[in-house]
């Protein structure tokens, strides 16, 4: 489980425009589910610590059995769920899709540029 | 584990609730929650039933303020292996509930009763609560007495009071049984166990521990009595004692659980008070219970039994007091716990217990993921029971992850979603309602969510619910679902459609997606008009907006499309558009597919449909308007899969706005290759009364009519009242292109059927004229009418329409008190008059043609003008046809004939009849000098023109000079030949412009050349262009007399009588004509020559008559004349005076027979402008001749 790692951005409406499942497991379907369910049950905590704390990067803010979330409050637009720390250079990344004046804020992110962006750094940390 | 603990749950006595015998389970539920009141019952309120057999153990029980609390169980439960270690999970009493009616015995109630009570052996009172008895049952079980408690039938007032008292009997027996349990185990000990005690016998060194063990537990579980029995104090002083020697014997299992009693009895004692102190005090027993209970696991029976369950029941008791830091990470550690535990059904409690912690948390998400949790553990249990609670759990669980059934989402969210997008209106905030209509979209757990509802529902047996989760998986997430499950899915439908009733509604649809294509507007046939009863003329405002889709007449109007009006009639069938679209990768068949109208005012017509597999199509919804008022339609309902579902336009509106952001998986309609549509709003829909509806009909049929080029036909339309009210307005106009080709159309006729009942028919007709086909149209039909395509030209937008506007009565309003008078609006019918125009005759040129026919000098002048305004005619017109072409000219004095040549070739393949005809009126001649009385119309030998062939159609162009020659003539020509004539005054030039322009139409007009071509067709050529053009020239020598009119006459008594019949042909007439005026040569012959002044003025002039031997062709002017013999008589001076005529008699001696030609020539010296005008001369002065006629002598005789 520790190979393994769910990566999703979500916006700020809590929809999720970019989902990434990286690692070397090997790809369980339901493994995948349950990782985001897990983030998916993660974002109460995380909209209730995001604002009793001045920190971005909330580590290990919820587990579920060994799945341990961490959490990179970007400027009130996006979290990251991470199941790893470690990737906050990924938000550099983000924000060129950002400030990408095409890109409609909630719509989903789907440049095939940041998906490799993504899964390299993932195979660089993990 | 069990559900729903909390600290207080220590202090709580377990009653086991049982039905005897039958029982309803709504009755069942009624009296439950009339145990359900008597949860605590206070202590003060039992001090009369209970008597005080001994000593009472609780000595600072708290008579006047503590109660005794009630956990009922209903349905009873297994004994707890735990039970010595917390009394509270003892059944301590029983209670059964029998409904009398359904069990009439008493007696076998008891007996039920009491073996069910044999489960309970840690009961201390029994009761059966028999309730409503009949008579008989009440007699009987007053004998039965012991524990059968009956409660006679009353009101529920009364049978409350009644439970409440058997309530406080019951309270009463068990805390007296209490004491008595307290006073034996204080007296004679009591040995308690646990499933963790070591089943080996221990040591000898550890009796003594093992005895003081045994005291501590001994005093923990009275300490447990006495919170039963509602006496803090005491139970806190026992559990002291418990904590003390559990602590020096390291039992630390029971160490927790005498410090969660002592917990439970500081909040017992302390009951409605919360402050800090309290919380802290509290938070940290608890902790250390927590602590304790994982201290006291024991490794070597860890498989078997586990205190685990104690820990997590403690965290639980302890978050379910806490605050939301605390309680997630008290809920976190309980989650990491659940691994650990051995029996499935604890981790089932564990997670329904954290969900409905999150839940009161308000972290839904977190709730919901418990909850899926907790249905996945039933789902591995894999029966009928546990699959209908995961089913529930699961139905909980689809606010969160934002799959609900439509069934189960609130009006009020409705509502707001209502209002939500109707504050929609900048794009901004149409984007924010959008995001939040896909808020949440965690498509993947989405459908794991559904799934999970399909498989449960399909194991628990319910085929709606089954049906509803497959729809909302295939219909929001069927580009996520390979075709092969989407197949799947549609068997999964139709199966849970088998198991359900027919006709069951399900609130979620499936496929097909649906969405408003258009409204039909009425047809041209039945287009309705408003009106009002202020203008008579209501149909004058509505004027057709013509061919043009834009017109500036419009251009006022609203015409935003949202605010479009509807108008609907009862009883008139109408028809919406809807397109279907079916993404998935089966074949779609919609078992039947209508309009969803809420009004209730709307008959919809249901249809069935095919749709294939990727395809989508637009299809025509039909329906009548059953009654007045608006009607609103939200959507379709949809019979597909065996279940009926209302599919609402504005969902699919909503999909596709979302579609189009990018925020919704894909546009079911773009990827089944249908175009985007613009979003059509539902146009507000009002149903007026029954109109009447004018349906036309062109007699004949009603395919196009063909007509040639200035073809004249009349056309019959037949109108015949549809509709169920009688027509009793009409009017009709005409619209469109070339409306002057409409004659005439007979309005009189309709309005004279009037009223025209329903099913009347009338019949009016429209004469039509074709229109000149246009140059373009002329081209290419002369280029391609051997290819036969000239059928093209009939275009509607060249043709003509007939608009009839049309109401029926006004009717009254149903409302009795207003009375006031409805206006139904009206109608209107376009009859388009489809004519589709050949090319005819065409014309090719046309020019005047003019000739002299030099006069025969007779015993009388020819056809003199008479100036009472008669001449005889017949005199010098013979009857033969074609002698009547020839006339003489009255003013010219000659036969002067002037022809209009017209020539004309036909193109097209069939046969054409020229006729021309001249129509001769009197009353047209300006100032009555009438030269023909004869008003009837001449008529001339047919020319006929064979396909593909020219023929030229002379117009004799006569009777038409005008009697005076005036100045004023010739202020046109002066212009026209380049003589400035300073004597023309603006005035008199426009004035006398605009008469001769008159002259000519008037003219022309009267030239009729009209064609036919087999029987039926027959029209006029419009050649009105070409006569004015040829005219144009010459209209001087056309219209204007001669200044002077010469004329010769033989004077001679005696003339003989004239034989018409003897004349054959125009030769012979001419010969024959001369023999009669013949002169014998050799003898004098008395002639006599007659000058008229046909200008204003007096005319002084030398007149010279000359004579020549006719020879050649043209004897009369150049020098090509071959002239013989010529003599003149010149010298003649006379004056003529205004509009006079002037004889001069001469006489002439012919010395060789033969044919001589008579000239009259007048000098004129002093002429003025308009003789010289008339006389084309260029010089200003000088003399002007002005030359008359030639005539014809024939001299006879021998030389």
């Amino acid at each position: 489980m520790a190979s393994t790692a769910c990566f999703i951005i979500v916006s700020r409406n809590d929809i999720p425009i970019y989902e990434a499942e990286v690692g070397s497991a090997a790809k369980r379907e339901d493994a995948a589910q349950l990782h985001q369910f897990v983030l998916h049950a993660a974002l109460d905590i995380v909209q209730d610590l995001a604002w009793t704390t001045s920190a971005m990067f909330l580590k290990a803010i919820d587990r579920f059995n060994d799945l341990v979330v961490s959490v990179y409050v970007t400027a009130e637009v996006c979290m990251y769920l991470i199941f790893t720390c470690r990737m906050a250079c990924l938000n550099w990344k983000q924000l060129l899709i950002l400030l990408n004046p095409l890109y409609l804020p909630g719509s989903r992110v789907t440049s095939s540029h940041f998906d490799t962006k993504v899964r390299a750094l993932a195979r660089k940390y993990l | 584990m069990e559900p729903d603990v909390s600290i207080e749950t220590s202090s709580m006595i377990r009653v086991a609730v049982l039905p005897i015998g039958e029982v309803p389970p709504s009755l069942m539920r009624d009296y439950l929650s009339m145990l359900l009141r008597h949860q605590a019952i206070p202590l003060s309120a039992i001090s009369s039933f209970y008597t005080e057999h001994q000593k009472s153990p609780f000595a600072n029980q708290p008579w006047d303020s503590g109660s005794l609390r009630f956990k009922f169980v209903l349905g009873g439960a297994p004994p707890s292996p735990w039970e010595d270690f917390q009394s509270n999970r003892k059944i301590l009493a029983v209670i059964g509930i029998c409904h009398c009616p359904s069990s009439p015995d008493l007696g076998f109630v008891v007996d039920q009763f009491n073996a069910a009570c044999k489960g309970y052996s840690s009961a201390l009172v029994e009761r059966c609560f028999a309730f409503f008895p009949g008579d008989s049952q009440l007699e009987d079980g007053s004998k039965k007495g012991g524990n059968l408690m009956l409660f006679p039938p009353a009101d529920r007032e009364t049978q409350e009071l009644h439970l409440q008292t058997m309530m406080q009997d019951i309270a009463a027996s068990l805390l007296m049984e209490f004491e008595k349990w307290v006073l034996q185990a204080e007296s004679t000990g009591t040995i308690l166990k646990t499933p963790l005690d070591s089943q080996s016998s221990l040591s000898s060194e550890e009796v003594i521990k093992a005895k003081k063990r045994r005291l501590g537990r001994a005093q923990k579980t009275i300490g447990d009595y006495c919170l039963l029995a509602g006496s803090p104090v005491d139970a806190n002083a026992h559990y002291s004692t418990a904590l003390e020697l559990s602590r020096l014997t390291g039992d630390f299992f029971w160490l927790a659980g005498a410090m969660e009693g002592s917990v439970c009895a500081l909040l017992i004692d302390r009951m409605g008070q919360r402050d800090a102190v309290l919380e802290e005090e509290v938070r940290y027993r608890y902790h250390s219970v927590i602590v304790h209970y994982r201290k006291s696991f024991i490794q070597e029976n860890a498989q078997r039994v586990s205190p685990i369950t104690f820990e997590l029941e403690a965290t639980l008791k302890l978050a379910r007091r806490e605050l939301a830091k605390e309680v997630v990470d008290l809920l976190t550690a309980a989650t990491d716990g659940a691994k650990s535990l051995i029996d499935s059904s604890d981790r089932l409690i564990l997670y329904v217990e954290i969900a409905r912690l999150y839940g009161t948390l308000g972290y839904d998400r977190k709730a919901a993921f418990f909850s899926r949790q907790v249905a996945q553990l039933y789902l591995q249990q894999e029966n009928r029971l546990a699959a209908i609670s995961a089913l529930q759990v699961l139905a909980l669980t689809t606010k969160a992850y934002r799959v609900q059934s439509i069934a189960s989402v609130s009006k009020s969210s409705f509502a707001k979603k209502e209002t939500g997008s109707g504050h929609a209106d900048s794009t901004k905030m149409l984007h924010q309602s959008v995001v939040s209509l896909f808020e949440s979209q965690w498509s993947t757990l989405q459908m794991v969510v559904l799934r999970e509802i399909l498989l449960s529902a399909v194991r628990a047996g319910d085929p709606l619910a089954a049906w509803s989760a497959a729809a909302r998986l295939l219909r929001s997430y069927y580009p996520l679902i390979t075709p092969a499950g989407q197949n799947g899915l549609a068997s999964a439908l139709s199966n849970s459609a088998d198991r359900l009733p027919l006709g069951t509604r399900s609130a979620d649809p499936a496929l097909p997606f649906i969405r408003l294509h258009s409204f039909p507007l009425h047809s041209l046939q039945m287009d309705i008009v408003k009106r009002s009863l202020a203008r008579e003329d209501w149909w004058a405002g509505s004027a057709p907006s013509g061919p043009f889709i834009y017109t500036p007449f419009s251009k006022g109007e609203p015409n935003n499309n949202s605010k479009q009006e509807l108008t609907w009639v009862v009883g008139e069938p109408v028809q919406v558009l809807v397109e279907l679209a079916n993404p998935c990768g089966f074949d779609l068949r919609v078992d039947s597919i209508y309009l969803s109208v809420s009004s209730g005012n709307f008959d919809p017509f249901p249809v069935t449909i095919d749709l294939p597999t990727n395809s989508s199509k637009v299809i025509t919804l039909s329906g009548i308007p059953t009654s007045v008022g608006p009607v609103t339609i939200h959507g379709c309902t949809v019979h597909c899969f065996g279940v009926i579902t209302e599919h609402l336009f504005k969902d699919v509106d909503n999909l596709l706005l979302g579609a189009m952001q990018g925020l919704v998986l894909s546009d079911p309609f773009r990827c089944c290759g249908s175009g985007r549509l613009k979003n059509v709003s539902v146009p507000n829909i009002s149903v007026v009364p029954p109109l009447p509806l004018l349906v036309s009909c062109i007699v004949g049929g009603d395919g196009a009519i063909i007509l040639h080029e200035g073809e004249i036909r009349d056309v019959w339309i037949s109108l015949a009242n549809a509709g169920t009210v009688p027509v009793e307005q009409a009017h009709i106009s005409l619209s469109g292109k070339n409306q002057d080709s409409v004659l005439s159309f007979a309005s009189e006729i309709l309005k004279s059927a009037l009223p025209l009942k329903p099913g009347a028919e009338v019949t009016i007709s429209v004469t039509l004229k074709a229109w000149r086909l246009g140059l373009v149209d002329a081209d290419t039909a002369g280029g391609k009418s051997a290819s036969g395509s000239i059928m093209r030209h009939s275009k509607d937008g060249n043709s003509p329409a007939l608009l009839i506007h049309y109401s029926g009565p006004l009717t009254n309003s149903g409302d009795p008190q207003t009375n006031e008078i409805v206006i139904p609006p009206g109608r209107r019918l376009v009859v388009p008059l489809q004519i589709c125009v050949l090319q005819g005759l065409s014309f090719v040129k046309a020019r005047l043609l003019s000739m002299e026919i030099p006069a025969h000098v007779g015993e009388n002048l020819p056809k003199l003008v008479q100036v009472d305004g008669h001449c005889s005619e017949g005199a010098i017109v013979s009857n033969n046809k074609m002698e009547k072409l020839v006339k003489i000219d009255p003013f010219r004095g000659s036969w002067g004939l002037r022809f209009l040549e017209l020539e004309l070739s036909n193109p097209t393949d069939v046969i054409f009849d020229i006729s021309v005809s001249v129509q001769l009126e009197n009353s047209s001649i300006e100032d009555g000098l009438s030269i023909d009385h004869d008003a009837a119309e001449y008529g001339y030998p047919k020319t006929r023109i064979d396909r593909d062939c020219s023929a030229r159609v002379l117009i004799p162009l006569e009777h038409f000079k005008l009697p005076i020659l005036d100045s004023s003539f010739f202020v046109k020509d002066d212009q026209a030949d380049g003589v400035a004539s300073g004597r023309s005054s603006v005035f008199s030039e426009k004035y006398t412009k605009a008469e001769l322009n008159a002259s000519i139409k008037n003219l022309i007009s009267r030239i009729k050349v009209r064609w036919q071509s087999g029987l039926s067709s027959s029209g006029e050529l419009n050649i009105k262009d070409a006569i004015h053009a040829a005219l144009q020239t010459s209209v001087m020598d056309v219209l204007l007399p001669d200044p002077m009119t010469f004329g010769f006459r033989l004077l001679r008594s005696s003339s003989e009588p004239e034989d018409l019949g003897s004349h054959k042909e125009s030769t012979a007439e001419v010969l024959s004509s001369a023999s009669k005026g013949s002169v014998l040569a050799h003898e004098i012959t008395p002639m006599e020559v007659m000058v008229r002044n046909n200008t204003k003025d007096m005319i002084k002039m030398s007149l010279s008559i000359t004579c020549r031997d006719v020879a050649g062709e043209n004897c009369v002017e150049g020098a090509k004349a071959t002239v013989l013999l010529a003599g003149v008589l010149s010298g003649i001076t006379m004056e003529v005076p205004s509009l006079q005529e002037i004889k001069h008699s001469f006489s002439l001696y012919f010395l060789i027979p033969g044919d001589y030609t008579l000239v009259a020539n007048a000098m004129i010296d002093d002429a003025n402008d308009i003789l010289r005008a008339r006389a084309r001369t260029d010089s200003l002065d000088g003399p002007i001749l002005c030359r008359g006629p030639p005539y014809h002598v024939h001299v006879v005789g021998t030389a």
